[in-house]
């Protein structure tokens, strides 16, 4: 078991890899009652076409990542929840974009919990008759999504964006392609994406390292794993335009929803670029259009945002965009507004005393998400299946410069490549 | 297992709890300001924490204020505005980090509450006796668009409706927020006298939970906060207990994919009672679980949803169930669920349930230690109702829990208001 030290944050990581390649890492944290664990494979909506070692590739239905995530629940002795429970702990799981994580919180019985998470990930039990029942529960799921005009927006942007690469394909798929998944389907991606040197366990709280090691490494050793080829995923060549300018809904909403969405067209590769380029966009992203900036403030003085105005960067294998916006009065006036402002920092570049406050509010903003045992597990996991360290965020924050955030503004503002969401209650 | 627990004092009007623990990278600061929930106050109330955070007497300006949050490491600074019981609370959040991981030159602690002190007592102001236009008219109509907004999110709508059909006639059907019709007449001198009004009863309780001590606090809050001197407040307990004659339906028609089946019970049980516990063991059974009857029963044997689960307001004495069906499937949805219902009477529980749903239970109230926002909600729980409770004999009381206790509390819990959101479609 290694150890990996950072003094800066007061944080000291243990790490292991089994011998199936399963990687491990454990945080202890003094104090806390809570032990949370998560259990991450990287697999997720975008990779519905892959092959293993040099056989042939597999193409898979739209949903199915998430469809296999409520399957795993099921056990032939029940339901997994169930066995949790009894065991007092609260479990749950999610499929994003790039990955499905299984996890528990706990307080009592956390190697009983600790099992319960490996064994049933790692035991998948689907039948004709249990895939067929979860259908009805995930087309519930899809029309509940279906009347949310927060998601349909967000999607709705993604798919105006992307032509080709499924990032734009909703995560729960549709409800005409999970009405075609079957148990051998979600076996072959089971097969694939479940084995272990493909999935990070993550256990932090209130525990002994090496006991949660050792208890790891047994429960491990009792099973099989034969190796592997390397996983290869296929994404068809995406343009670097967007798909179409401008995606509307309608829904009974009070106000318009609006988000813009700025598609990279260049990306980065390696990951040290990749989680610095991630890093410097939010900064960048947040020095333009925080509550504390000018432009926050006329925008809203002129009520053409209100608290619900956000921002994001989002990545991963082949996309990289950000989306702005929140509810509008008027979606043109808006995307109007923004343009001339981001057009004005293009020419000036971000003010410096604007940069230094941005980035000592991101500091704090860190330090303060280290306090959440869910946060770490989930956001180290990310940043590890992208090959990067969440503990390195303090020191790239304290070496970037204003000329490198004022560089990504420029390369990642091209209107070019932008598109706009809208849902309203009336057709346009 | 021991509980730190909150050390206690007084200055002017404010009762102040600090909890000194090592344990995080912050402060955690929050303070409780409530007011009876009437009709006369309760949009002004709402509007007043709109105003007072867009800015200071010493920073007037949004920008400069905010920009002083971000010289604080980005002091995590927002605000709540809930109903509890009969009670309407304003509640400000501030999350500062501990001054040993970055190099600041002034205590951020001190920072913090000296900003909140100001926020509260010190607002910006265009004259003496109003508050500035500016932020008033803007607020409003942040305020209208979120009330107007509510209907957006049709899960929080469908629960707002049948809790507002539910106590019609209690002031409990007001929203949080205010009412729409009341913002026109509010200007910034209107405002103005409502906020003093509220500044002057208000029940006000500071926590403060992180690296500090109770004296360190008291010294900084003393000088930062201007409550006056007088009294702290005391809640008034919610009278609770009604009796219901006959069920109430409500049918609601929108342009909606999925239809959402809610329904609203009293339990005639609240966190003051001594059967608290037991209540919370039956919600507990009925739906507060993926192992629950409601999720077992209505999503894991029928598939007629995805989410399919209940939620007790110890305060009010409430428990609401709500789940998300295909609109066809409403009678059969909502006889599965009056099933359930029964049989929590019937005393059809099981030992495994009882087991699954004590260990979940005392698992939270482990959990809460590891936040500070947690315990700091929870033990606020005593003020509002006088009960003081610890989380460990609250655990204590969950453990004793027999079936039959909770068959007398089903006995108590009555079904009220039955409330259905569904598509235009003729039935």
């Amino acid at each position: 078991m290694q150890q990996l030290n950072y003094p800066h944050v007061n944080e000291t990581l243990h790490y292991e890899v089994m011998p199936s390649g399963l990687q491990v890492y454990i945080l202890p944290k003094e104090g806390f009652q809570k032990t949370y664990a998560t259990f991450s494979t990287r697999f997720g909506s975008i990779d519905n076409s892959f092959s293993i070692g040099d056989g042939t590739v597999n193409h898979v239905l739209d949903g199915i990542a998430h469809f296999l995530e409520h399957k795993m629940f099921e056990e032939p002795t029940g339901d997994i929840f169930a066995t949790f429970a009894s065991q007092g702990a609260s479990a749950n799981a999610f499929t994003s974009f790039d990955r499905t994580v299984y996890l528990f919180s706990a307080t009592e019985q956390i190697p009983e919990n600790l099992r319960t998470l490996l064994d049933f990930v790692q035991h998948p039990y689907f039948t004709d008759e249990n895939v067929n029942k979860e259908k009805g529960i995930i087309e519930q799921e899809i029309n509940m999504y279906k009347d949310n005009p927060d998601w349909r927006v967000y999607t709705g942007l993604i798919d105006a964006l992307y032509h080709k690469h499924p990032v734009h394909i909703d995560i729960a798929g549709s409800v005409e392609s999970i009405m075609q998944i079957d148990k051998e389907s979600l076996y072959t991606c089971y097969n694939t994406f479940y084995h272990p040197s493909n999935m990070i366990l993550f256990v932090v709280g209130g525990i002994d390292p090496e006991q949660v090691m050792k208890l790891v490494r047994e429960n491990q050793e009792q099973k099989n794993f034969e190796e592997l080829g390397e996983i290869k995923r296929y994404f068809e060549a995406e343009p670097a335009s967007v798909k179409m300018k401008k995606k509307h809904a309608v829904l009974p909403v009070s106000l318009p929803k609006c988000l813009i969405g700025i598609k990279d067209k260049q990306l980065a590769e390696q990951p040290d670029e990749l989680q610095r380029r991630d890093i410097v966009t939010k900064l960048m992203l947040d020095a333009i259009f925080a509550p504390s900036t000018v432009l926050y403030q006329s925008l809203y003085d002129d009520q053409l945002i209100s608290d619900s105005f956000g921002y994001e960067f989002n990545s991963g294998s082949g996309y990289a965009f950000s989306i702005i916006g929140g509810e509008t009065r008027s979606p043109d006036e808006l995307l109007s507004r923004i343009q001339r402002a981001v057009n004005g920092m293009l020419e000036q570049g971000i003010d410096s005393d604007v940069f230094e406050r941005t980035r000592r509010k991101r500091i704090g903003g860190y330090l303060r998400m280290l306090n959440s045992p869910e946060s770490i597990a989930n956001e180290f996991t990310r940043h590890k299946f992208r090959g990067g360290d969440l503990f390195d965020l303090l020191s790239i924050y304290e070496t970037i410069s204003l000329e490198e955030v004022n560089a990504r503004l420029r390369s990642h503002f091209d209107w070019e490549q932008t598109a706009v969401s809208i849902v309203s209650k009336e057709q346009e | 297992m021991t509980v730190t627990p909150f050390e206690r004092s007084l200055f002017d009007r404010v009762r102040l709890h600090v909890l000194p623990t090592k344990r995080f990278k912050t402060f955690a600061i929050s303070l409780y300001a409530g007011v009876p929930l009437a009709e006369d106050t309760v949009t002004a109330t709402a509007l007043t924490p709109f105003v007072l955070r867009r800015g200071t007497s010493s920073t007037p300006e949004t920008i400069a204020f905010r920009e002083r949050l971000d010289n604080m490491y980005g002091a995590g600074f927002g605000f709540d505005i809930y109903k509890r019981g009969d009670s309407q609370i304003v509640q400000f959040r501030l999350d500062v980090i501990h001054d040993q991981f970055v190099s600041s030159s002034a205590s951020l602690l001190q920072s913090a509450l000296q900003l909140l002190g100001e926020v509260l007592t010190s607002p910006a102001q265009d004259s003496q006796g109003a508050l500035r236009a500016k932020y008033v008219a803007a607020e409003k109509t942040t305020l209208k668009q979120r009330l107007e907004a509510i209907i957006n999110d049709k899960i929080r709508y469908a629960a707002e409706r049948c809790v507002e059909e539910m106590c019609a006639d209690e002031p409990f059907r007001f929203h949080a927020l205010g009412q729409i019709s009341d913002l026109a007449s509010i200007d910034e001198k209107s405002l103005y006298e409502a906020y003093q009004q509220w500044l002057n009863q208000a029940c006000f309780d500071l926590y403060i939970v992180g690296d500090t001590s109770l004296a360190e606090v008291q010294a900084i809050a003393e000088k930062a906060f201007r409550t006056g001197g007088g009294k702290p407040g005391s809640y008034v307990r919610s009278s609770g207990e009604r009796k219901v004659t006959n069920v109430k339906t409500v049918i609601e028609k929108m342009d909606v994919n999925q239809g959402k089946l809610n329904m609203g019970l009293r339990t005639n049980t609240g966190y003051a009672d001594d059967d608290y516990a037991a209540m919370l063991m039956y919600n507990g059974i009925l739906g507060g679980y993926p192992h629950s009857k409601l999720f077992m029963n209505v999503r894991e044997k029928a598939s007629l949803a995805y989410y399919a689960a209940s939620r007790l307001d110890g305060i009010k004495g409430l428990c609401t169930i709500q789940s998300g069906i295909e609109i066809a499937n409403f009678d059969r949805a909502s006889e599965i669920i009056r099933q359930q219902l029964d049989s929590m009477r019937a005393g059809e529980l099981s030992e495994l349930e009882m087991n699954q749903t004590k260990a979940m239970i005392l698992n939270h109230l482990r959990e809460l230690q590891d936040s500070a926002f947690e315990m700091i909600a929870y033990d606020f729980n005593s003020i509002l109702t006088g009960r003081v409770r610890s989380n460990t004999e609250l655990m204590s009381d969950i453990q004793a829990i027999t079936p039959q206790a909770i068959v007398n509390a089903a006995h108590k819990v009555e079904l009220d208001t039955i409330y259905f959101l569904r598509d235009q479609k003729e039935a």
